[in-house]
């Protein structure tokens, strides 16, 4: 499904995801500058594959799906997926394509805004994640709002002569800080 | 695409599954013995909706599925992940008929398995994940030489309550000092290659 509009602070908003913005993942995700964290930098970046992957994310049930804005300009997209809804938990993802836009702390409040919604409109009683544990700022990002390691898995992949481990985190209503 | 083959053990064999084996499936899903001690891989349902997910499988290019047998009869199933870059594996699913438990079928065919992973298919770390108070599976993961690499809390609810999971793995190097005695096939005899 698709998240509703969540507005935050610093100009950083959760918008529904729209296929406009989804057609700009398959790009962001292809630059280098991005990649050091993610993926392999190849798919299948078509808009037909993009129309197709759309209407899986706006139909499914087990997904909530947001496009980050910025100053009221798509930037990223986060969530939460495969969202068990007996256990009432799920895993969260964020990504920010804009790479020019890094260091603003937009990801702090998108995942903010993410996770307040996780507690007060889902009633999920945890979330978790793997994020690479070199990215310091997705990490910081996470456990400013409650996530906390429960583990780390090392050796996960192997970029530029190094192995990077993974930080796996996970957080419960009790682990969100007051509400500012 | 993703049916397993036969992979032998020493009382068990996983092997090809077929349409007939859907009933099982749907049976040890509705089990609450099974369920009590795992995720289910699917819940139980009608006929036509297990063809339907057999079907999916075996078109899915990266989950593998495998029926288990001891003897002539059928026990099990494994359900497994391959890692999009091809060099590791998630074991998803690994169940026995809870009226086939504690007769050692579960450890001879997970040795067997996990000698296909890493001496056959080469892959570098395995990972599984286990309900906190499975010890049967616990013991069979630590015989096999996984390790605890994360422990989340209040993970999965049965019983009406909680319980934590386990996240394990096995590397390579693990298999390859434990049980480097265990090869599918004998060394190439020395005029093999001339």
């Amino acid at each position: 499904m698709l998240g509703p509009a969540l507005p935050g602070e610093k100009g950083v908003a959760l918008v529904p995801l729209t296929l406009e913005h989804f057609k700009l993942h398959g790009p962001w995700m292809l630059q280098p500058e991005v990649g050091r964290f993610w993926g392999p930098r190849f798919g299948e970046i078509t808009d037909e594959s993009a129309e197709k992957r759309y209407k899986e994310f706006a139909d499914g049930k087990n997904s909530v799906n947001w496009t980050i804005a910025y100053l009221d300009e798509p930037v990223g997209f986060t969530g939460i997926f495969d969202i068990d809804w007996v256990r009432r938990d799920g895993e969260s993802g964020i990504f920010i394509g804009r790479h020019d836009l890094f260091g603003r702390g937009i990801a702090s409040e998108a995942i903010r805004l993410r996770t307040d919604f996780a507690w007060r409109e889902l009633r999920m009683h945890r979330v978790h994640n793997w994020i690479a544990n070199a990215n310091r700022g997705s990490r910081r990002g996470n456990e400013k709002v409650g996530y906390k390691q429960m583990g780390l898995f090392a050796r996960s992949f192997f970029r530029s002569g190094d192995w990077y481990d993974e930080w796996l985190g996970e957080a419960y209503p009790h682990t969100f800080p007051e509400q500012r | 695409m993703a049916l397993g083959g036969t992979i032998r053990g020493k009382t068990t064999t996983l092997r090809l599954p077929t349409e007939a084996d859907l009933d099982s499936y749907n049976r040890w899903t509705a089990d609450m013995r099974v369920r009590r001690a795992h995720s289910v891989w699917h819940e139980p349902a009608m006929p036509a909706t297990w063809k339907e997910r057999f079907k999916e499988i075996a078109k899915d290019k990266q989950t593998v599925l495998w029926s288990i047998d001891a003897g002539e009869s059928f026990i099990g199933f494994a359900v497994g992940h391959f890692w999009s870059m091809g060099n590791g594996f998630d074991l998803n699913h690994f169940v026995i008929d809870p009226d086939e438990w504690q007769k050692g079928y579960g450890a001879d065919a997970a040795l067997a398995f996990h000698r296909y992973l890493f001496d056959y298919l080469d892959v570098r770390v395995v990972t599984v994940d286990l309900r906190a108070d499975n010890a049967a599976a616990r013991r069979i993961a630590e015989k096999l030489g996984y390790a605890e690499f994360a422990h989340g809390h209040e993970v999965h609810y049965r019983d009406g309550a909680y319980v934590d999971e386990l996240k394990l793995r096995m590397d390579k190097e693990t298999w390859q000092e434990r049980w480097n005695a265990e090869r599918e096939y004998p060394p190439l005899a020395a005029e093999a290659t001339n």
